[in-house]
């Protein structure tokens, strides 16, 4: 991993489109700016872990019944559809 | 007497390719699925592992939990699942089973699918800040 030190106000460059800046240190708080391009995704690691997690969580082995679920009160099946268009 | 022709619409469609060659996260190997639908567990549909039947997650169409669901999907998702208008996407959930009957979903990470051509990627939304990965269910009704 490169490790540079930087202080407030100054910045990185990342393939000469992304810029990476200091914008103030408070405490244990960095606080960053990022400017990249629009096709350039940004976010929190957090994120990432938080869905990974919760995919973990929603596999499921049984491939047979699903489970009784309270149904969505917009979303009751509909027992016969009619179509007049 | 006239005969009702079953209506052929996206619904009544039992099952279809979807590809996701990224993945989802934490499963980047398993890169393509099975959406199945069956009447009988609708809203709900299958994301079912291809090759691998007992492997599945259970998925819903966001509108069924949030009604104003927006996700902002980034451009570069936009671009990776060739979408030229939001008639292009469908837009699933993933739902975990918390207890017998209570489950959550998951509005951070959609799975957005192109309906024309199967690709997919379960996308972090620009504004994840918003919703919750964890999204009660609601329950019909009184409690029950």
């Amino acid at each position: 991993m490169l490790i540079l030190s930087r202080k407030s106000g100054e910045s990185i460059v990342i393939d000469g489109r992304i810029h990476v800046k200091v914008m103030r240190v408070e405490g244990d708080t960095v606080k960053i700016g990022i400017e990249a391009p629009s096709d350039v995704p940004v976010h929190r690691r957090e994120v990432y872990e938080e869905i990974q997690r919760n995919n973990q969580q929603a596999l499921t082995r049984q491939s047979a019944e699903l489970p009784k679920l309270p149904l969505p009160a917009t979303a009751k099946p509909k027992r016969k559809s009619v179509s007049r268009s | 007497m006239e005969l009702e022709e079953p209506e052929v619409t996206e619904t009544t469609i039992a099952c279809c390719d979807v590809n996701m060659p990224a993945g989802l996260l934490g499963f980047e190997h398993m890169k393509n699925y099975m959406l199945i639908a069956k009447p009988a567990e609708a809203p709900f549909r299958w994301l079912q592992v291809k090759g691998n039947p007992s492997l599945a997650f259970i998925v819903i169409e966001p509108c069924h939990i949030i009604p104003d669901y927006q996700p902002d999907i980034p451009q570069a998702d936009v671009d990776f699942l060739d979408l030229t208008s939001p008639e292009d996407a469908a837009v699933y959930v993933i739902v975990t089973v918390t207890g017998r009957r209570q489950a959550t979903a998951n509005l951070k990470g959609p799975i957005v699918i192109n309906r024309n051509t199967g690709l997919a990627k379960q996308v972090v939304i620009a504004n994840a800040a918003q919703y919750s990965v964890q999204q009660a269910l609601p329950v019909n009704g009184s409690a029950s």
